[in-house]
């Protein structure tokens, strides 16, 4: 039985953080929110909750808590404040795997890899135009939940 | 964040200020929340964990939904399911917070890579082996022949912290015997001491 793994979303109510954490919130994994608006949080962590009922959701405003708890990190706004981001939350990242939410043109992850070089930094294109975001595994299946393995 | 690791390894052997910036980058920090678990049985045990602060336990659970507390961790200790970390086999043991904790995890390739940098850390770990298989002898012997006073004077005597700590039901276990025989005897040396 594969060990529940927290995966905290940074960003979580920008468009794509709230796409990839609705695709997330099976309850497979349990999904850390993490925002400056407690207000928005709340109300996100209510409407994933209703949606799924065995969604596992938290919700912090502290992104340096949010990555330390974190098996998993995903960055729903890597153009923001990069090397802000990068140096609250560079030592509790190390050895472990931030995904960046950034259309396949951007260097943002390029960009957060050399802040990060102790994290594995990858990219998973979307647009800023999704409402539906999921995501995708090489090979093209879906999937709701993300390997550690690299 | 690594002031429990680097006193641990200081203990045993030398590090200098270099040497220990290196050793750090090996770690993964990650905080765990009362009641979470760094390891399910049936999963695969990826990270020895060192405790930071917090304390864990580690379990078995039998086939009748009988949980065996097979060990505790709290700031200093180390943890794992050895079998699965070094053979890649399932885990039979299960690994949460009893409170909410700090760890350093470490992986099985990390570690490789870290005895190859800094070859004191073999020493270190040569040293952490010893006594562990001394401690595994001494409680291999308190299992089969001491009495239930004796189990418990045993650990009062190396952790009081883990008997303050941990809930009365997992030192029961822990110790192989009833709950019901831990309060008598709690009662019992607390009186005679």
């Amino acid at each position: 039985m594969a060990t529940k793994k927290t995966i905290a979303i940074i960003g979580a109510t920008e468009k794509s953080g709230e796409a990839i954490a609705t695709s997330l919130a099976t309850g497979k994994n349990r999904l850390l929110l993490m925002a400056g608006d407690a207000e928005r949080l709340d109300a996100l962590k209510a409407k994933l909750e209703t949606a799924s009922a065995s969604a596992e959701v938290d919700t912090i405003t502290c992104s340096k808590e949010a990555c330390w708890e974190a098996d998993i990190i995903i960055i729903a706004n890597p153009h923001e404040a990069a090397t802000e981001i990068a140096d609250k939350i560079r030592e509790v990242a190390t050895g472990k795997i931030v995904i960046t939410l950034s259309s396949p043109e951007s260097s943002a992850a390029e960009e957060l890899q050399t802040l990060l070089p102790y994290s594995k930094v990858i990219n998973s294109p979307g647009t800023a135009f999704i409402d539906d975001y999921k995501l995708y595994s090489l090979d093209g299946r879906p999937m709701d939940e993300i390997h550690t393995r690299w | 964040m690594f002031e429990q690791l680097t006193q641990s390894i200081r203990q045993k052997t030398t590090l200098s200020n270099a040497e220990e910036e290196t050793l750090k980058k090996f770690f993964i920090p990650k905080k765990l929340r009362k009641r979470q678990y760094v390891l399910n049985a049936g999963d695969v045990c990826q990270y020895i964990i060192f405790v930071e602060k917090g304390l864990l336990r580690s379990f078995h659970d039998d086939a009748s939904g009988h949980e065996q507390v097979v060990q505790f961790a709290a700031e200093g200790w180390w943890i794992s399911d050895m079998n699965s970390f070094f053979s890649g086999d399932d885990a039979a043991y299960n690994i949460e917070a009893l409170e909410d904790s700090e760890l350093l995890l470490l992986t099985k390739p990390a570690m490789d890579e870290l005895m190859e940098q800094l070859p004191k850390i073999e020493r270190y770990y040569r040293l952490l082996m010893q006594n562990n298989i001394v401690a595994l002898q001494r409680r291999v012997i308190a299992s089969l022949s001491y009495t239930a006073e004796e189990k418990y004077v045993k650990l009062m005597d190396s952790c009081p912290d883990i008997i303050n700590r941990a809930p009365l039901q997992y030192i029961a276990s822990y110790l192989g015997i009833t709950p019901e025989t831990l309060s008598r005897i709690r009662k019992q040396v607390s009186t005679s001491r």
